[in-house]
């Protein structure tokens, strides 16, 4: 009885895999080029919510959302490159503290704008309602549908990065900056077009997320500690990274979760995620660190 | 002359490419041993290797009678082989003084160096290394103030002030104009006269002046070794730098 | 520390090199009038809220110098630092709570902390039993959290995971700790944390805050300019150099990371005594990115900048943060993003550069010596159409 309930509970969790991984792959490939990591991905996410709800208000739905929250915040993370990241690109520690105040500072004027009430952002109609999977689970549609979210995502940064001559260009500039700079490559250039990119994933992320919760100003925080860990766990440069990384936290989360409860379950992720870059200190899939 | 390093069978696959493949070399004591090959042929990652950066698949490394294979770097430092690395590393924001001071052999342990004072002997011996490669004029400066050639002078005034035993120079002349590299050649020629080196070198002028008995590596394997003259007459070493020549 | 000898003649090599004297004149004199001055601000005024203020900023400043330690020195980013304050914080805030229950007991009559009881617990839990005893508690409070970080490097600093890498992982060590307290509420007090027992506050145990801050600034000054000192920077600036030296990197970090959280424990188990309120905000990410901004302001890597730092912001927030609400957040915001992009080495930091430029000579003074110097090497180090010195030289 109680396997029957793990079972269940790990179908659950494909769910919360697909969360994990819509959340992170913004990040993950801005870490996996320019080497940076964006504290402010979380409140990016946010944004990405507050785009959805307010094109809910306007009469549209999660559909039209998605691609006017990836417009939204890759221009916002347009402005945040040209303003700040551009100049750090060789500190990254010290940008995880730049983009930590650019997300204290977006945080703050949203909470200006639209104040410190709860937002909701409904999910299509056509998505309520669920169906049953082994006997008594109930898998509402959206959940369904965040996972078809995430394979799209992961299939479009496939075809991005793998299909494309810009795609090309990023391959090269990931494997040998300076080469690539050598021949020609714009790397500034590039860099700047996997952060807004990177950016308007995390939009898309948050008009995505936006139903499942209520849409408030600190909800993106946990999100992107959610995907630090994603990427820690997975390894960077490698889209293989993002969905191990998602798959086993999330899988693990849940599952435990459910045995526990959900503090102890995320202490036994965090830790089982210590013990395991131990042994592969740049994560399952990361690029083959010489030490 | 006993034999100082010996190396055998050492193989190392990165990333699926074996690089080194069932090497074999040995060092003698006193010997300024130079290391040539073209790109590739694996020169780094043997120094790397004997310096415990990383276990190598299998094959064995013993130094001075002991077995070190897999050892870590800092371990390995201890037994008395110092390395200088392609690009000259060294800690930026301290003087130059500090650089070598910091270098000096003793001891390493946390609670050791609590309350370490530096003694006389110590200082004098810093600005001995300082006036030998030319830097005392220069102790109190950054080491980011120093040009390129200075830079690769501070890093061979540490490995001389950690007192090796053996002293593996990865391309210590990259960069440098060739006044500079004339220097640092008579610079290492000077040094070999006291401690056993290993030298690897690109640049056949500096090879001709300071080298004596050269090993030739190709593919991960000894391609030949002997005195220099032999060596580049060799019609196999010629073929390989060429770029005609495939090893067997 | 070394200073540089200004105006040299080159040729006449002198084997001395100078450096900044264990604890300067200006530094003694400076330090002397500023602990004199706060040791008898509860005579010259009257101003409780100021007082505690001072009590707390003490405290945080001691938080600073511990997150400099680790960061300016060597460069070990700690995104969770705040787990070692909290730790020792929630210790002695249990101590003093449970001693506080003894006389003063709950409505049903039961001797036991409040939260205890609205969490139907009836008796205080076993574990926590020792906590009744003072010198137990300080020992407790400063000993775990160091043990703690002890077993922290070892299981991330043995296995070289530094960098970025590190930052995050302290990020989540702290995050999970913080949510570890706010359900535990039973042992801890949870979301409202533990409150209304006897604290210090007093001219006493403000004296006590100061010693222990200047006991911690000078053991710091000691630390860092010894020889462990000069290989942490190394550290700091060349792991890989160090480790090839001989130097076992893992063991100097663990070290300093561990003598860090003693610090920052001493400090959290301080403020909790005399503040009487902590809560999960003491133990989680905000409040330790927190203390990294401190640190950034005032100047990595002086020891006191961070001490400043923490005084500064903290102070301003005091001061401000009524008066501007949410605009308050959005000058926090800017002030990291300033801190990194245009006042790197903080407020300390940039000062002491102006000093040592001021000491090295003006502008026309470092032409003058590049000149000696190339004139005795026969060189011209001038492109065509530069200003010679003596010339008008901005």
């Amino acid at each position: 009885m109680m396997l029957q309930s793990i079972m269940t509970q790990f179908l659950s969790g494909f769910s919360v895999v697909a969360i994990l991984v819509i959340a992170a792959i913004g990040l993950a490939i801005v870490f996996g080029v320019a080497g940076v990591i964006n504290m402010a991905h979380g409140e990016f996410i946010m944004v990405g919510a507050y785009t959805a709800a307010v094109v809910g208000k306007l009469g549209g739905n999660t559909f039209l959302a998605m691609p006017v929250a990836f417009v939204v915040v890759g221009l916002l993370g347009l402005v945040i490159e040209r303003g700040i990241v551009q100049w750090i690109y060789d500190r990254p520690l010290e940008t995880l503290l730049a983009t930590w105040g650019v997300g204290i500072i977006l945080q703050t004027v949203m909470k200006l704008i639209f104040g410190p009430e709860l937002y909701y952002a409904g999910a299509p109609k056509i998505l309520n309602g669920g169906f049953h999977l082994i006997g008594r689970l109930p898998f509402p549609y959206y959940r369904l549908f965040l996972i078809i979210v995430a394979v799209l995502m992961l299939g479009l940064v496939f075809f991005v990065i793998f299909k494309t001559d810009f795609g090309l260009k990023v391959r090269a500039v990931r494997r040998n900056r300076a080469i690539s700079g050598c021949l020609g490559i714009d790397t500034a250039r590039v860099d700047m077009m996997i952060f807004v990119f990177g950016s308007g994933l995390a939009g898309v992320a948050g008009a995505v997320l936006a139903p499942i919760k209520s849409v408030s100003t600190t909800m993106g925080f946990p999100y992107a500690v959610d995907s630090f860990m994603v990427l820690v766990l997975g390894g960077v440069g490698n889209l293989w990274g993002v969905l191990a990384g998602g798959a086993v936290i999330g899988e693990a989360e849940t599952v435990l979760s459910f045995i526990f409860n959900n503090v102890i379950g995320q202490l036994l992720v965090f830790l089982f995620i210590v013990i395991i870059i131990r042994i592969v200190p740049r994560g399952i899939f990361g690029y083959y660190e010489r030490r | 002359m006993t034999t100082l390093l010996e190396v055998t069978g050492l193989t190392t696959k990165v990333s699926g490419f074996t690089i080194l493949n069932g090497l074999d070399l040995s060092v003698e004591e006193q010997e300024l041993r130079v290391l040539l090959g073209p790109n590739g042929a694996g020169k780094t990652t043997l120094i790397a290797m004997i310096t415990g950066q990383f276990k190598p698949f299998s094959g064995t490394i013993r130094f001075a009678g002991q077995d070190i294979t897999g050892w870590a770097p800092d371990a390995i430092f201890q037994t008395g082989i110092s390395r200088k690395f392609q690009v000259p590393n060294m800690y930026e924001t301290l003087s130059v003084f500090d650089n070598v001071m910091v270098s000096l052999r003793g001891r390493r342990r946390v609670f050791a160096t609590l309350f370490q004072v530096l003694r006389a002997a110590e200082r004098d011996r810093i600005w001995d290394i300082l006036e030998f490669v030319g830097l005392a004029d220069k102790a109190n400066d950054p080491a980011d103030t120093l040009s390129h050639g200075e830079r690769q002078w501070l890093e061979l005034g540490m490995l001389i002030a950690s007192d090796p035993k053996l002293l593996l120079l990865d391309e210590p002349t990259t960069g440098m104009t060739e006044s500079d590299k004339h220097r640092t050649a008579e610079l290492i020629h000077e040094i070999a006269k006291s401690h056993t080196v290993l030298l690897v070198e690109h640049d056949m002028h500096i090879v001709r002046q300071i080298g004596k008995r050269v090993t030739v590596l190709h593919q991960g394997q000894r391609l030949a070794e002997g005195p220099l003259a032999e060596v580049m007459s060799n019609e196999l070493v010629r073929q390989v730098y060429l770029g005609k020549g495939k090893f067997q | 520390m070394v200073r540089d000898k200004a105006g040299k003649p080159a040729g006449k090599r002198r084997r001395s090199i100078r450096r900044a004297p264990l604890f300067p004149f200006w530094a003694v004199i400076g330090g002397a009038a500023l602990v004199a001055s706060i040791g008898a601000y509860p005579y010259y005024s009257t101003n409780i809220y100021v007082l505690t203020l001072v009590g707390k900023f003490l405290c945080y400043a001691i938080f600073a110098l511990s997150i400099d330690l680790i960061w300016g020195f060597t460069g070990i980013l700690s995104l969770g630092q705040a787990v070692y304050f909290g730790l020792g914080a929630y210790m002695v805030a249990l101590s003093l709570k449970l001693n506080y229950a003894l006389t003063h007991p709950t409505r049903f009559g039961n001797k036991i902390p409040d939260f205890m009881e609205w969490n139907s617990l009836t008796q205080v839990p076993g574990f926590m039993t020792p906590l009744y005893s003072t010198p137990v508690a300080i020992a407790a409070a400063l000993v775990v959290p160091t043990l703690f970080a002890l077993l922290f490097g070892a299981i991330t600093f043995k296995r070289h995971i530094y960098g970025v890498y590190c930052a995050v992982i302290t990020l989540a060590e702290s995050l999970i700790l913080q949510n570890f307290i706010i359900e535990y509420q039973a042992y801890t007090g949870g979301f409202n944390g533990i409150t209304d027992y006897s604290n210090y506050v007093g001219p006493s145990f403000l004296w006590f805050i100061l010693a222990v801050t200047v006991f911690f600034v000078i053991v710091a000054r000691v630390l860092t300019h010894s020889r462990v000192g000069t290989v942490l920077k190394s550290i700091r600036d060349n792991d890989l150099r160090a480790e090839f030296m001989g130097y076992n990197v893992a063991n100097y970090r663990i070290f300093v990371f561990c003598v860090s959280a003693f610090m920052a424990a001493a400090a959290g188990g301080m403020y909790a005594a005399w503040v009487g309120i902590i809560s999960f905000l003491n133990v989680g990410p905000i409040f330790s990115i927190e203390g990294v901004i401190w640190t950034a302001v005032g100047g990595r890597g002086t020891l006191i900048g961070p001490v400043i730092g923490a005084f500064l912001v903290k102070g301003a927030e005091a001061f401000l943060s009524d008066r501007l609400a949410d605009w308050w957040q959005i000058i926090v915001g800017a002030l990291f993003i300033l801190v990194v992009l245009v006042m790197r080495d903080g407020i300390v930091g940039t000062a002491m550069e102006w000093v040592q430029r001021r000491r090295r000579g003006s502008y026309r003074q470092i032409l003058a010596d590049a000149d000696r110097a190339a004139h005795d090497l026969q060189m011209d180090w001038r492109t065509e159409g530069a200003p010679r010195s003596g010339e008008e030289v901005r």
